[in-house]
């Protein structure tokens, strides 16, 4: 075991439901030397069972339970108790049982307690020469083409605008979330593609979609109008470029090592996971070198958009786990 | 570096372009998707009920693809063809074409039209794949492997059915003598109930039955065995309700159970006799029943009836047990177990009064009814089913769908570039 890691601090809920487990043990068996041993069975990593592992230890100490060293006599005489860190479609399931080989515990049901997943967000570690770093923003249930973080120019108040098919909603900064503060329709100029794309950009006041785009003032925060427009990149032939994926990709603001970045999903389809690498592209002659380690993503990426003036790119995914679609900012990061 | 700035300006214009705005990856429009399954749908009017429950889960999925909108009781309603994709042939029992909807709210499906055989048998479906006259089959959980290893391309949903041993009545033991033999064998809500000669036997039979022979055997590995009524990815709990191999000290402790019961005659286990999946399992059944002791004969039924899928009360006078398939109306536990629970407190625990289930129910309460069920006897859980289908190499984009979901040909595309045949 690598302790190499800080122990997180788990979120509140988490030390409640770890607390209610140690008040049900404290009720069922009498203060005695115990045995704790863990089994996780869910997708928590094993940062976070070391984490509640010394949390629930903490726990019991508090009702008097002992934990004797491990080569002690009274270890061998001690009550094991089994932790199960399970996890439900919905939800993380903590499961405690008291030995069933131990005298007089043996009608001791199992105890369980459940706290939600959402309370738990994943960091995404890295270090290379090129690095990927992912930032969660925003989740939800319906599926959305793009988003952007942008300030009001007015109050100075930070905005999160997501966009999906029929309408921009724009949030404001509330505590550690968003609340939402104005939901703006987007007229609909055509039929409407399965799979639609769309771009925001507060900069330029503009939405762009698939055939038609939109100009909203100011900052996108009030009404838009939309017009029909002519199909971009439409004159230029396409090459491909040796070294790249055949996948979505980008251009990404900023160079590395003096060659241009850019950033490329894998090649599965919207069934599997996803990963997002960082290239170098050179132009003379014009090849590309996957640099850095790829980020994993738990699902396909659905929209892979640069951010302007800063090294980094806009990432929709749907989480295949959830079903929720995910919005992260990626940012790259030149260590040479 | 000003010419350097050029050259970059100017290759840089070639790489935006060259950077795919719509990748491989990307969904593509186009093509007639070919699907075969085994139901005989003999209307697509969701107010016309289907013969068999085959057919019923079938005429579901279509009517899915074709109704946009449901009324309160969850059955499709409005117009037809409001859905993904509006009918343009139809014969009853053999074969359906649908067309992709234009102006579906969820955006034009992906393919321009699905062209479904009905009626058509597994094996039929199977070589039809292989010869890529089809693009989408269900194939039998127990043929999945046999299916892979031809290089059949497979995909295999999360087991969401329940195969399991359901007592037709309850309280009214076929054998004679023995008395109930056990207390408090546990309760719905906390009412203890005790065991019945039925219960005995229920108990007999789930401590004598090789669940993991049925899945590494019969199943060739396609499936998990069952403890309890939701599978572990759902519930999370069921690792609580372990199911290995039987000891030889389970065997004991079965024929002892079954002594405590002077039997009149072997029990008469019933199944579907069109479902050669429980016909095997029966088979085994008997043999594992015969190590320990008791007496059961497997006896095919005509006729698997939409009743029995839906769980109603399993009428049949000349059983005793029947096997029956049970798949989970929805991924989440609390809502998946309610519907096992009402199929269950209607049929072979009726009269049995139902401990309180919440609304919302946590992790706790879901294992304290399974225990509760199961604890009597009168359901005994045997594997975990998933749902298998063969896909053609040119289909993208399909998910095998979860419990409740429909199948997603809305958003399944072909790729006009891929190797045709088995891959």
């Amino acid at each position: 075991m690598s302790f190499a890691q800080p122990t997180p601090t788990l979120p509140k809920p988490w030390n409640d439901a770890l607390a209610k487990l140690a008040d049900e043990v404290a009720a069922a068996v009498s203060p005695t030397g115990v045995k704790l041993v863990v089994e996780n069975v869910s997708s928590l990593d094993a940062v976070h069972v070391g984490a509640i592992s010394e949390a629930l230890t903490e726990q019991l100490r508090r009702h008097s339970f002992t934990f004797p060293a491990t080569n002690s006599t009274a270890a061998q005489s001690a009550l094991p108790l089994q932790l199960t860190l399970s996890e439900s479609a919905t939800e993380y399931a903590w499961v405690l049982e008291v030995s069933k080989d131990s005298a007089d515990t043996t009608s001791v049901p199992a105890m369980i307690v459940s706290v939600s997943k959402s309370a738990f967000t994943e960091a995404e570690p890295g270090e290379q020469s090129l690095s990927l770093e992912k930032r969660f923003v925003w989740r939800q249930r319906e599926r959305f083409l793009d988003f952007a973080l942008s300030t009001d120019s007015s109050s100075g108040q930070s905005l999160l605008l997501v966009l999906d098919t029929k309408r921009l909603e724009i949030y404001k900064a509330s505590g550690s979330g968003w609340q939402l503060l104005r939901s703006t329709p987007i007229p609909q100029m055509a039929a409407l593609p399965r799979d639609s794309e769309g771009t925001i950009s507060p900069k330029e006041r503009k939405i762009w979609f698939k055939g038609f785009e939109c100009v909203g003032d100011p900052d996108l925060t009030g009404a838009v109008q939309c017009k029909i427009s002519p199909p971009s990149h439409n004159l230029v032939t396409r090459v491909k470029i040796p070294g790249l994926p055949n996948s979505l990709g980008t251009l990404v603001y900023g160079e590395c090592r003096g060659e241009t970045l850019s950033a490329y999903t894998g090649e599965g389809d919207w069934t599997q996971t996803d990963s997002i690498q960082g290239y170098l592209i050179s132009f003379n002659p014009v090849s590309a070198v996957a640099v850095g380690d790829a980020i994993q993503v738990r699902g396909p990426v659905i929209s892979l958009q640069a951010e302007r003036d800063v090294s980094a790119v806009r990432v929709v995914i749907r989480n295949l786990k959830t079903g929720e679609y995910e919005a992260y900012i990626v940012t790259a990061a030149c260590s040479n | 570096m000003l010419r350097r700035l050029a050259v970059i300006s100017a290759l840089a214009g070639v790489v935006f372009a060259a950077l795919p705005a719509r990748s491989a990856r990307r969904p593509r429009y186009g093509g007639t998707l070919r699907v075969e399954i085994a139901a005989s749908i003999a209307s697509l009017d969701p107010d016309v009920a289907a013969a068999t429950a085959e057919d019923a889960a079938a005429k579901w999925q279509i009517d899915s693809l074709i109704f946009d909108h449901r009324d309160a009781d969850g059955r499709f309603a409005g117009a037809a063809g409001s859905g993904a994709f509006r009918v343009t042939a139809f014969e009853a029992g053999k074969r359906a074409v649908l067309a992709a909807n234009e102006e579906f709210r969820e955006g034009r499906p992906f393919v321009d039209s699905i062209e479904i055989s009905m009626g058509r048998a597994a094996h039929e479906r199977l070589v039809d794949l292989e010869l890529n006259k089809t693009d989408i089959v269900e194939i039998p959980p127990q043929d999945a492997r046999r299916a892979a290893e031809q290089g059949v391309r497979v995909s295999v949903s999360q087991p969401d059915e329940l195969l399991a041993l359901v007592f037709v009545e309850h309280d009214a033991p076929r054998a004679s003598g023995g008395g109930a033999s056990g207390s408090a064998a546990g309760a719905a809500g906390g009412r203890p109930i005790a065991l019945t000669d039925g219960e005995v036997m229920g108990q007999a039979l789930s401590l004598a039955i090789d669940r993991v022979a049925i899945v590494n055997f019969i199943l060739q590995k396609t499936g998990e065995p069952a403890g309890g009524l939701l599978p572990q990815w759902s519930s999370g709990t069921a690792f609580l309700f372990p199911e290995v191999a039987p000891t030889q000290a389970d065997l004991e402790h079965a024929k002892e159970l079954s002594k405590e019961i002077a039997a009149a005659g072997p029990l008469v286990l019933g199944y579907d006799s069109a479902d050669p999946l429980e016909q095997s399992v029966a088979e085994r059944i008997v043999v594992n029943a015969k190590e320990a002791g008791m007496a059961v004969r497997a006896q095919a039924l005509a006729g698997s009836s939409a009743e029995k899928s839906r769980g109603g009360t399993l009428q049949a006078g000349h059983v005793d047990v029947e096997l029956v398939r049970w798949r989970m109306s929805s991924p989440l536990p609390g809502d998946a177990l309610r519907d096992f629970l009402s199929r269950i407190y209607a049929g072979p625990l009726a009269g049995v009064e139902p401990g309180a289930f919440p609304e919302a129910p946590s992790p706790e309460d879901i294992y304290k009814q399974q225990r509760a069920v199961l604890n009597a006897y009168r359901v005994v859980p045997l594997v975990w089913l998933p749902q298998v289908y063969g896909l053609s190499a040119r289909v993208r984009d399909w998910k095998a769908p979860r419990p409740g979901e429909n199948w997603p040909l809305a958003d399944v595309w072909l790729d006009t570039d891929a190797a045709t045949g088995v891959q």
